[in-house]
């Protein structure tokens, strides 16, 4: 019984320590932490907002990109307005941004020294405090204590995983340790305390190229940073090894063997009076990059489907198979604005293995804004057995023409029948 | 000698035809009359006869003298007037008729012939009545009523993603045979309606016939699609012949069900076809949208059997591909 009363005592005087400190922490920082407000010009209202923070004395702050996205990609209709824990508020203007780590720079007018966050350089350990400073859903500045768990696991952009509440509208603020040095952005929250962090060393990196050459153009910065991402992306799942993988009775599919692309299984083997047994492999790279609310890009998706019929014959088959491949859609969000319409086109083909024949269809759409990208989808449907099929099929978002090319090759030749 | 002059013997040999004819001109009744004198009114001591209250008892006379037939109008209340090919309606009272004039009184009409008029040749029977003949015949119609109600089945039967038991399949197949079965019928119920012969066997006939042809144009063009790549003409040849087939339909529908001109029938079939194929590329066109989010592709599959196309190489195919980029490169600077 008194180990137990020393323990909640502890506790009780840990978890006082802790408020303290937020309490000390959020004091020391408050003159550095900003609401940042997008406005739209027309209606002098604001349409969207997030959280903020100073990084340097002359005013430059770091916030997310997708706070500030309608103001990247519409100059003209928008302009970025900063609120400080004074309720002074003021303009700021777009310096450079990092929309595949979801990171910007704005900048405001001082007029002399001001305080300003101080970037970590140490990653923090696992279980260490940390304590995330946002303006939740537009109700004042708050200060929220949570942990640091590592890096989120199966993740091709690395983010922090963060135990702690994070909610809409903290977004772009600061994430401090005990010494009040910022080892994180707030970014994503996926509910129940788990909330997800842009790690510092992103934001060094790009506040240090800042210094070296602030970018020409925000539209060209944003189009070199995805098609380098995208390169990166393709070059690992290229060089990855691709591990043939049995899907029902005698199909052969590829398994790429990276961490951040995960498969996940499904069959219909439990319904009896089903016509057709089918079994389904979903692989996908779980990431969205946000470039506006309408348009996210660089997700890819893979699946593969066999087909066995049961009690029905060869032409019910392939009437009720080609049902099952007649709408294929896209990948990603994006609108006319964005994109272009598909351009398809489909033939018989068969690789040099022989081991397979099938019917094949690939589309593509081309990027409005950023050239050499582009949205493509594949899918191929074997046409060579009387009651089975195998049906392979992926999309990928933001992907120039070579590697689409080069990845469709190597994917057609490495499915097939065993 | 005088007698056997040449005037009189015509005279005698020229008799006289009263057609009784609607307000379009189409002919009601016919009447043939040797005698010199014709009566005509609405009582019954008249050689013609007519019951249209507007007429006067005792109407016209029509005379023949001189070589010549002439109208006189008993000073009727509503008159009697002549219309003449192209000419204005003009009062008929002593007019001397010509071949094919046309006499309107009280609401009638009558269309006078001398029985020297000249009729068209003789139409010889084309090979469509002919096929028309055997299409019409029962077991022919049954049988192919028939053929339309196992295809209508089966394609129900090759869709339905569940088990499809006979009562399923008899219900789909006669639902698509009565529903197909109103194209026929409602042509022949509107030659019925325009005066003339509705001949709906025929009409079942040939169009059951030609459900059938569109069936298999169908399955040409499944069979096209399936075996050609996207850059192929071959499909667009193939959905030609649906074209024409319809084409063929409607103008074998307007050659059983009305008599008209072969230009004009061919006119009225060609114009519905074009209404039909035309129109529907239209309301498509009108209806596609500024921007569609999904792909477009042909993905028609057919069991192995229908393959006859041999396949390209992943190289080909990933050459075929890259020209994509260039076609959505385009489109991208366009907008």
């Amino acid at each position: 019984m008194k180990a137990f009363f020393t323990l909640v005592l502890l506790l009780l005087s840990h978890s006082s320590c802790a408020t303290e400190q937020a309490e000390q922490l959020f004091n020391q920082l408050k003159p550095s932490l900003y609401q940042i407000k997008l406005i739209d010009k027309a209606s002098g209202e604001k349409s969207s907002i997030g959280s903020g923070f100073q990084i340097t004395a002359d005013g430059l702050i770091a916030t997310n990109y997708h706070v500030i996205s309608s103001y990247a990609l519409h100059p003209k209709k928008y302009r970025i307005e900063y609120l400080d824990t004074q309720g002074k508020q003021g303009l700021l203007t777009l310096q450079s941004v990092d929309v595949i780590n979801d990171l910007a720079l704005v900048k405001r007018d001082v007029t002399q020294v001001m305080p300003f966050f101080e970037l970590s350089n140490a990653t923090p350990q696992k279980g260490e405090q940390l304590f995330s400073l946002g303006n939740p859903h537009d109700l004042g500045m708050i200060v929220v204590p949570g942990t640091y768990n590592g890096l989120k696991k199966e993740s091709f952009s690395e983010r922090i995983h963060f135990t702690g509440s994070i909610n809409s509208g903290m977004s772009g603020g600061p994430v401090v340790n005990k010494l009040a040095k910022v080892v994180g952005v707030n970014v994503a929250t996926s509910g129940n305390a788990i909330g997800f962090l842009v790690p510092h060393d992103k934001l060094v990196k790009l506040y240090n190229a800042f210094l070296v050459a602030p970018p020409a153009s925000i539209e060209q910065q944003m189009a070199a940073q995805l098609s380098a991402s995208q390169e990166k992306l393709i070059a690992q799942i290229m060089n990855s090894p691709w591990q043939a993988k049995k899907l029902g009775e005698h199909g052969s599919i590829p398994i790429i063997d990276v961490p951040f692309i995960r498969c996940w299984g499904d069959s219909n083997a439990d319904k009896v009076d089903a016509l057709i047994l089918t079994a389904v492999a979903n692989c996908s790279l779980d990431e969205n990059t946000y470039i506006s609310g309408n348009f996210f890009t660089g997700s890819m998706e893979i699946e593969f489907r066999t087909m066995q019929a049961k009690d029905i014959g060869s032409n019910k088959f392939y009437h009720l198979y080609q049902q099952q491949i007649a709408r294929a859609g896209a990948g990603n969000r994006a609108g006319k604005d964005n994109v272009t319409d598909y351009q398809c086109h489909h033939d018989l083909v068969m690789p040099e293995n022989k081991a397979i024949n099938n019917k094949s269809v690939f589309c593509t759409r081309a990027y409005k804004k950023f050239p050499d990208l582009y949205d493509v989808l594949y899918l191929s449907a074997s046409i060579d057995k009387e009651k089975q099929a195998l049906v392979s099929h992926f999309t990928i978002a933001g992907i120039n023409q070579n590697n689409a090319l080069a990845f469709t090759r190597k994917f057609m030749e490495a499915v097939s029948w065993n | 000698m005088e007698l056997k002059t040449m005037p009189i013997a015509v005279e005698q040999t020229r008799g006289i035809i009263i057609e009784e004819v609607s307000k379009g001109h189409k002919l009601i009744q016919r009447h043939k009359f040797s005698q010199n004198k014709i009566e005509i009114g609405r009582d019954y001591h008249n050689d013609l006869i007519l019951p249209d209250s507007h007429i006067c008892p005792s109407h016209l006379t029509i005379e023949f003298s001189d070589g010549q037939w002439q109208i006189t109008d008993n000073q009727t209340v509503n008159g009697t007037t002549v219309e003449q090919a192209q000419q204005k309606k003009k009062n008929a009272d002593q007019h001397i008729i010509n071949d094919g004039d046309v006499i309107n009184l009280g609401k009638s009409q009558l269309r006078i012939r001398f029985s020297d008029h000249k009729v068209a040749p003789t139409i010889p029977f084309s090979p469509f009545d002919n096929i028309i003949d055997v299409l019409r015949h029962p077991v022919v119609l049954c049988l192919s009523m028939a053929l339309f109600a196992v295809l209508a089945g089966g394609i129900f039967y090759l869709n339905s993603p569940k088990d499809v038991n006979f009562t399923q399949f008899l219900v789909s197949s006669i639902k698509m045979v009565l529903g197909f079965a109103f194209w026929p019928a409602g042509v022949a119920l509107v030659s019925h309606l325009s005066k003339q012969e509705a001949r709906i066997m025929a009409q079942l006939g040939v169009s059951f016939a030609f459900f059938n042809l569109m069936w298999f144009s169908d399955f040409l063009e499944s069979v096209t699609n399936y075996n050609s790549a996207s850059n192929s003409m071959l499909p667009i040849i193939v959905m030609m012949l649906s074209i024409i087939l319809a084409f063929s339909l409607l103008w074998l529908n307007a050659y059983i069900g009305f008599q008209m001109s072969a230009k004009r029938r061919t006119i009225v079939a060609a114009s519905i076809t074009a209404l039909l194929f035309g129109g529907g590329a239209l309301v498509q066109f009108s209806n596609k949208p500024e921007f569609n989010p999904r792909p477009q592709y042909n993905a028609t599959l057919m069991m192995p059997a229908f393959l006859m196309a041999s396949s390209n190489s992943v190289d080909q195919f990933i050459e075929d591909s890259s020209k994509l980029f260039v076609k959505a490169n385009e489109q991208a600077k366009e907008q």
